[in-house]
């Protein structure tokens, strides 16, 4: 099969890099699979999960925040806030900042607090879910 | 000559500071090394993300931002200045306080309608001091500077920005050049400029790239990134150049309370000798004194 070279950069750390066969990536509206040989492109992502096949066949998920991924001759960059293998997650953790933040949004709030308040809450609920799964 | 009472006195009271100087200098070493790996830690990532910036910016040269634009409607006397002024929490560190404080006075001096964001204990209190009015909302710490907090100064620099509450941001900070040499530097963060970002050359063949959903949307996502990893950056660069002002002044103390303990010892030694001699001469003189009684 195909493959692409990939390389996924948190702001604290490297997060994956080498060739891969496909990687899906969560979108404003909905999930785009990227594989060798794409079309040149900048794209926002949102927040979501990352889904990698390797070159050997293994599967990688990873749970990112907000970034956007740029695909050009073959080479494909993905620049997020923050990236996590679902093992790294602390359940407990998530489910905390989940419950403030659905607290926060029940409360009035300025716009921007509002927006920060909906970032949060749906990071927390991208990590619970990812966990949910292994 | 004073006597050897009041000269141990000394000698135990530099040796106490010395080993405050030393532990000071070790913990600034220890520190310094912590966050040169932090910063190594982002750098790919900042590297990168200037990388598809200027990527970005050359495939649309006439894209008109909020961040690029500089504004130009409103005169020179009326623009409002941001600085952010990186000092440290402490003092004993040289004149690196004193540098970055020095530039922002002048600029202060030039341009009266600014807005001064001060980072860090030692500066917040030198211009509270002096009456300077400094945003009080604006509490940071210089200490350990982390990506969040980049974040939070970022955020709040755009949020000023966006709603025209200054229309020019820059930060003043401490670049470590190398491991003696660190200048107080002052850089504009706000608005971006456009030919920072390299130029290529016409008749370059350009690979078509299409932008989703909207180039503004991606620039939306890079600038902000691009603003706080220059933060963290500055912030990283200053508590470097902090600790390292500090170990050198550490060190210089250290070296010259050895210096002072030398000096003290030869003093030591000679007022005992002194001492000695004085009492034997007079045990000699009282013992002759006894032996012509007799």
């Amino acid at each position: 099969m195909n493959t692409f070279f990939l390389r996924v950069l948190s702001s604290d750390k490297l997060f994956f890099e080498d060739r891969v066969c496909q990687l899906v990536l969560p979108l404003e509206d909905g999930e785009m699979a990227v594989q060798a040989h794409h079309a040149n492109m900048v794209i926002a992502t949102s927040i979501g999960e990352i889904r990698i096949k390797t070159a050997k066949g293994e599967e990688i998920i990873g749970v990112v925040g907000e970034g956007f991924v740029q695909i050009v001759n073959n080479r494909v960059i993905l620049i997020v806030d923050s990236a996590e293998r679902p093992e790294d997650i602390d359940r407990v953790r998530a489910k905390q900042a989940k419950e403030r933040a659905e607290e926060r949004l029940r409360q009035k709030e300025s716009l921007k607090e509002y927006k920060q308040s909906e970032a949060s809450l749906s990071r927390a609920l991208t990590r619970l879910r990812v966990t949910e799964k292994i | 000559m004073a006597n050897t009472k009041e000269i141990q006195n000394r000698i135990r009271s530099i040796k106490d500071t010395m080993k405050i100087t030393n532990a000071m200098y070790m913990i600034s070493s220890s520190k310094l090394k912590k966050a040169k790996k932090d910063l190594e830690n982002t750098e790919p990532y900042f590297y990168t993300l200037q990388v598809a910036l200027s990527r970005v910016l050359r495939h649309m040269p006439e894209m008109e931002h909020l961040y690029y634009d500089s504004r130009e409607g409103i005169r020179e006397e009326d623009r409002r200045r941001g600085y952010i002024v990186v000092t440290a929490d402490k003092g004993m560190a040289g004149a690196y306080n004193h540098n970055v404080i020095k530039i922002a006075e002048k600029e202060l001096a030039d341009h009266p309608n600014s807005e001064l964001y001060v980072v860090g204990q030692v500066g917040r209190h030198y211009f509270a001091k002096r009456g300077v009015p400094v945003d009080i909302h604006f509490q940071y710490t210089a200490q350990n500077p982390s990506m969040h907090r980049a974040r939070v100064i970022a955020d709040k620099m755009l949020e000023y920005y966006e709603d025209g509450d200054i229309d020019e941001v820059y930060i003043i900070y401490t670049n470590m050049k190398s491991s003696v040499q660190a200048d107080a530097e002052m850089i504009r963060l706000l608005p971006l400029e456009k030919k920072d970002l390299g130029n290529v050359a016409t008749g370059v063949f350009q690979e078509e790239i299409v932008m989703e959903p909207s180039p503004k949307a991606i620039l939306d996502r890079i600038i902000p990134n691009y603003v706080t990893g220059f933060i963290y950056g500055a912030l990283v660069e200053s508590f470097c150049s902090e600790q390292n002002s500090r170990m050198m002044a550490m060190d210089s103390a250290t070296n010259s309370a050895k210096e002072m303990l030398n000096d003290l010892s030869i003093k030591f030694n000679r007022a005992r000798q002194a001492a000695i001699t004085q009492e034997i001469t007079e045990i000699a003189g009282g013992a002759r004194a006894l032996q012509n009684r007799k």
